[in-house]
């Protein structure tokens, strides 16, 4: 019997064994980086950066840790309550107050302004970043961004003897038009399932020219010019969309745009490679139409950035490659990889810039000064819950015709301007 | 011979029945699987069923064999890119080594422990036991991710994150409870007057337990044991939030990480997903003789 024990205690003792193996220290400062969107797609582009930032800095070593893009927020949340987070992070301004409600993350104004970076970030993603932050500091360094945009046929649009719209009467008109039901050919796809009232929210801005989502407390989302971009949408429904469109989520919008049923789609630059594996040169991309007032008002996507966390016992070395994440050379090869917006300004000179006519496009707008930027309030906790869960079967009625949209829209402001007072309370 | 007549007669009588008076078919409900012309009443539903349950798995195993832009439902000739690169490129052969280790450890901790315990439980009296026993129950309410950050800060300071060690430490602490449970109805279903036999005829008590119980508990020790290996075979949380270390990742995790924000590489996941599921698949082929028997034999026999 005693045998049987002790084997089971030899066994016990060897799974202990193999369990644990750590590296032992060599001199060198070792870095952990976590990629915040980790995956196939992105590991090759940051492990050839890391490379190349570990041929430049021998004294200095990367760890690669790519986390899956849907639980990293509750990793982060787990690393920093048991003090155990990465020395730089991939960080986007979704998730950044949270952060920063924690006390997580270094303030990286002086650096990027003592360094080779200052003056170098597009400005409106610098803003972006700061009016995350509740004391206006920058807590990443912004690296990259995402923005809304209708992609459209344009050989439908060329054959129609058609100018692809600048306003939004323009982009109604060509919706109707492009529509010949019969053919199943329409001008437009909703997004009326999941996803759907975010994207609203940005052509509502867009249409309006409303330029704060907070007006002394009060979402202006109730405003009755995004109420009237709203209806305008709705009365668009079944007659230049298809009836299906009531449940779209981004993969059915897709598959119906790439099929070759639907004119104009408005999704974000991220569907790039989506839209032209199926269809070629005959995609292009336009910004948001512009409503009545003519501003350009912009609901930004969350921006991309690297963040240094406090409890990095190496923090030089940590700004040091974040810093290096961001220098125009690796910020270029990654957003040509990614296909996103480069946010340091150098790289608006690169080649590929000049080739990818919708990261240009993006980036005209992000530069232009009259661009107007009306950041979502995706710091509060249930922005999620009340633009998704709570409003999303409301906008399908709208669609439907059975709830108006000054309705709909009001009973999101009310929703978001008490989240708001929550939040202000607290910080 | 009585008996041999009485069927005689039953025989006759039911030819009568059938033949001269009528209705007398539809009075008498039959077995309907007996009736040839009616089996589809059973085999439709079932093949249905069937169908439903195996459609899934054949959209993974059709993704997973096909090359990309493929759209064939039958994909010949077969395609081992998927794996190839799920297996090479993306790491899984490392997350499978971590997911089989980690299985097997939770496995042998959990059956040893709550045969341990079992036998406890269902062979003495001690104060408490009650209480015990609703302590064990009342355990399965609290979900994982409630006890993640404490934990999450035990193990840091037992240098136990970023080892197998410490997810089997967790993950057999949240399953020994329920197989500890499991276990007691088993062994409170031998009966105890074999143990007893045994100890007259000169056992010790450890001596009976082998000699006897052990033996008798082989179905409950294989359902124990693949409940268990399954369990932490499919953990995500834990093993998600204790690595921090590619090297370290375990299957799920890795098919996690297959999924970005912008885009999904399917045939990855796919190929990933069939790298997941055949270990269990073929468990529960090997075990399911045992499990069946074992389930009844916990259920039944009050």
């Amino acid at each position: 019997m005693r045998k049987l024990l002790v084997a089971v205690a030899a066994a016990a003792l060897a799974l202990t064994a193999c369990g644990s193996g750590d590296s032992g220290g060599d001199g060198k400062v070792t870095l952990t980086f976590w990629d915040n969107n980790g995956g196939p797609a992105r590991e090759p582009i940051y492990k050839e950066l890391i490379s190349r930032f570990e041929s430049a800095n021998p004294d200095i070593k990367v760890e690669y840790v790519g986390i899956p893009s849907a639980s990293v927020q509750q990793k982060y949340d787990t690393a920093i309550a048991g003090g155990e987070t990465p020395d730089v992070g991939g960080v986007t301004t979704s998730y950044l107050a949270h952060l920063i409600g924690q006390n997580a993350l270094a303030p990286l104004d002086d650096r990027i302004n003592g360094g080779a970076l200052k003056d170098k970030l597009l400005p409106s993603l610098v803003e972006t970043v700061r009016q995350t932050a509740p004391d206006g500091k920058l807590y990443i360094v912004p690296s990259s961004a995402n923005m809304d945009v209708i992609w459209y046929r344009a050989d439908w649009f060329k054959d129609a003897g058609l100018e692809p719209p600048k306003t939004w009467d323009e982009f109604i008109t060509a919706a109707t038009q492009l529509t010949d039901a019969g053919a199943n050919k329409y001008g437009y796809t909703i997004r009326g399932g999941a996803g759907s009232v975010f994207q609203l929210i940005t052509e509502a801005y867009a249409y309006s020219g409303v330029d704060n989502f907070f007006e002394g407390g009060q979402s202006t989302l109730g405003d009755s010019a995004n109420a009237e971009l709203v209806d305008k949408v709705a009365d668009l429904y079944k007659k230049a969309t298809p009836e299906a469109d009531i449940n779209n989520s981004f993969t059915q919008m897709i598959a119906q745009f790439t099929g070759g049923s639907v004119a104009m789609m408005h999704h974000n630059l991220g569907s790039y490679s989506d839209v032209t594996k199926a269809l070629g040169d005959k995609v292009a991309a336009i910004p948001l139409p512009v409503g009545p007032s003519g501003k350009r008002t912009v609901v930004p996507n969350p921006t991309d950035g690297f963040a240094v966390f406090n409890n990095s016992e190496h923090q030089d070395a940590a700004w040091k490659f974040a810093e290096f994440l961001t220098s125009s050379e690796s910020n270029s090869y990654w957003n040509e990889k990614v296909g996103q917006i480069p946010a340091n300004t150098d790289v608006r000179s690169a080649p590929w810039i000049d080739k990818s006519a919708h990261v240009k496009m993006a980036l005209g707008i992000l530069e232009d000064p009259a661009t107007i930027l009306v950041p979502a309030p995706v710091y509060l906790p249930q922005y999620s819950s009340i633009t998704k869960a709570d409003s999303e079967p409301l906008y399908q009625k709208v669609l439907l015709g059975e709830t108006s949209a000054q309705d709909f829209l009001n009973g999101m402001a009310e929703k978001l301007t008490a989240a708001q007072k929550e939040w202000e309370e607290r910080n | 011979m009585t008996e041999t007549l009485g069927k005689t007669d039953t025989l006759v009588r039911e030819v009568v029945d059938t033949t001269h008076r009528r209705p007398p078919v539809k009075r008498r409900p039959r077995p309907v699987a007996e009736e040839p012309g009616k089996r589809w009443l059973i085999h439709l539903p079932l093949a249905l069923y069937l169908l439903f349950t195996i459609v899934p798995f054949y959209w993974m195993l059709v993704f997973a064999v096909r090359p990309t832009g493929s759209t064939q439902l039958v994909p010949w000739p077969i395609s081992f890119e998927h794996f190839d690169t799920v297996w090479n490129d993306i790491g899984f052969g490392v997350f499978f080594y971590n997911s089989v280790v980690m299985g097997l450890g939770v496995l042998v901790f959990v059956t040893l422990l709550s045969v341990m315990g079992g036998y406890a439980l269902a062979r003495f009296k001690f104060r408490g036991q009650k209480v015990f026993l609703l302590a064990m129950l009342c355990s399965q309410f609290i979900p994982g991710a409630m006890m993640l950050i404490p934990l999450f800060v035990i193990f840091k300071g037992l240098g136990l994150l970023n080892s197998i060690t410490g997810l089997v430490i967790a993950e057999v602490a949240f399953q020994l409870p329920l197989s500890l449970i499991l276990m007691a109805g088993f062994i409170r279903n031998i009966s105890v007057e074999l143990e007893e036999a045994a100890m007259v005829d000169g056992c010790s008590r450890l001596r009976a337990f082998f000699a006897v119980v052990l033996p008798q508990l082989k179905p409950a020790l294989v359902a124990v044991g693949s409940f268990a290996f399954i369990g932490a075979w499919n953990n995500f949380l834990f093993a998600l939030m204790f690595a921090t270390r590619q090297d370290k990742f375990t299957l799920p995790v890795g098919l996690s990480y297959t999924l970005g924000e912008f885009n999904t590489d399917f045939g990855a996941l796919a190929a990933g997903g069939v790298v997941a599921a055949v270990p269990v698949v073929l468990v529960f082929a090997v075990v399911q003789r045992f499990l069946v028997q074992g389930l009844s034999a916990g259920a039944v026999k009050g």
